[in-house]
């Protein structure tokens, strides 16, 4: 059963305005998850990271105007938002979300929760 | 096709089978490019990967790119996150800009799965046709938030140059 999986678009609720999907990597370890996308063009502080309930929202938005006094030639970059939601499992405490942001690339890190991950039990030598 | 609708189509393939593949390729132009892992790519081994929807040999992805000018200059900008500045290598030939790159996978390893692998890695390469004859050896380039900027001086035109003939 995976720790995250990908919820359907339609379930983000308010704004309906297009936004482009980034392409993520998620990798599962005995103690929690990290979740990795790539988000070009976004600077800190275009980045919104929210945890509602057991959603794990990304949604950002593209620093990439025109520049001043430049007209475009060639433009492929429309779209100013990234939008993307995942479903956390019980096992993630989602309070102890922690992430950064470099090159254009999110990494996200959410721990399981104490009783979901394996538990060392020490034998005593009797 | 607008950049929304090829980029979301390109992300929902993940979920169902290549269903339009055909189509969102020729749609997507030059933006879509093929990333082909290597051994300097680094990739996980194909044990350690649940996601089904992963091809290891080669890897498709959006780079954005966008061409701006000015009287002076040109600019291309290009969308390639997560690179290392001195893994690129940008020449201009003619009135073609091309950029090559390895993007190399580097995570921290632990005994991990990867549930999902979507993100490109390997080398890749785009091509972008510039609007106006560039002074190359003053280019300039900055990468930034996962995005490369070249800035290119414009070559200066000479103006034809009306010479008077005098009859003799």
């Amino acid at each position: 059963m995976n720790a995250v999986t990908q919820t359907r678009d339609n379930q983000t609720p308010a704004r309906h305005e297009p936004a482009l999907w980034p392409p993520v990597d998620v990798a599962e370890d005995p103690t929690g998850i990290t979740l990795y996308a790539d988000l070009p063009g976004v600077p800190r502080d275009k980045l919104n990271l929210r945890v509602d309930g057991d959603t794990l929202a990304i949604e950002a938005e593209l620093a990439l105007a025109v520049p001043q006094g430049m007209e475009a030639s060639h433009a492929e970059v429309n779209l100013a938002r990234y939008r993307r939601a995942f479903t956390l499992s019980k096992e993630l405490d989602a309070d102890k979300v922690s992430a950064e942001l470099s090159q254009g690339v999110l990494r996200v890190r959410i721990p399981k929760a104490p009783h979901a991950q394996p538990r060392k039990i020490a034998v005593n030598v009797g | 096709m607008k950049m929304h609708d090829i980029k979301h189509g390109f992300g929902s393939l993940w979920d169902t089978v290549a269903e339009g593949w055909t189509r969102l390729r020729e749609s997507a132009g030059s933006a879509l490019t093929r990333f082909r892992p290597g051994e300097a790519a680094n990739l996980p081994p194909r044990g350690e990967i649940d996601d089904v929807g992963y091809l290891p040999s080669h890897t498709w992805a959006m780079i954005g790119g966008d061409v701006f000018e000015d009287d002076r200059r040109v600019m291309v900008r290009l969308e390639v996150p997560g690179m290392d500045r001195k893994d690129f290598h940008i020449e201009v030939l003619g009135d073609t800009l091309t950029v090559r790159g390895e993007k190399r996978f580097e995570r921290e390893s632990s005994e991990g799965r990867w549930r999902m692998l979507q993100c490109a890695y390997g080398s890749f390469h785009r091509s972008v046709p510039l609007p106006a004859a560039v002074r190359s050896e003053d280019a300039r380039a900055t990468y930034r938030d996962g995005v490369l900027r070249i800035e290119l001086p414009k070559a200066e035109v000479r103006k034809p140059r009306t010479v008077e003939v005098k009859l003799a």
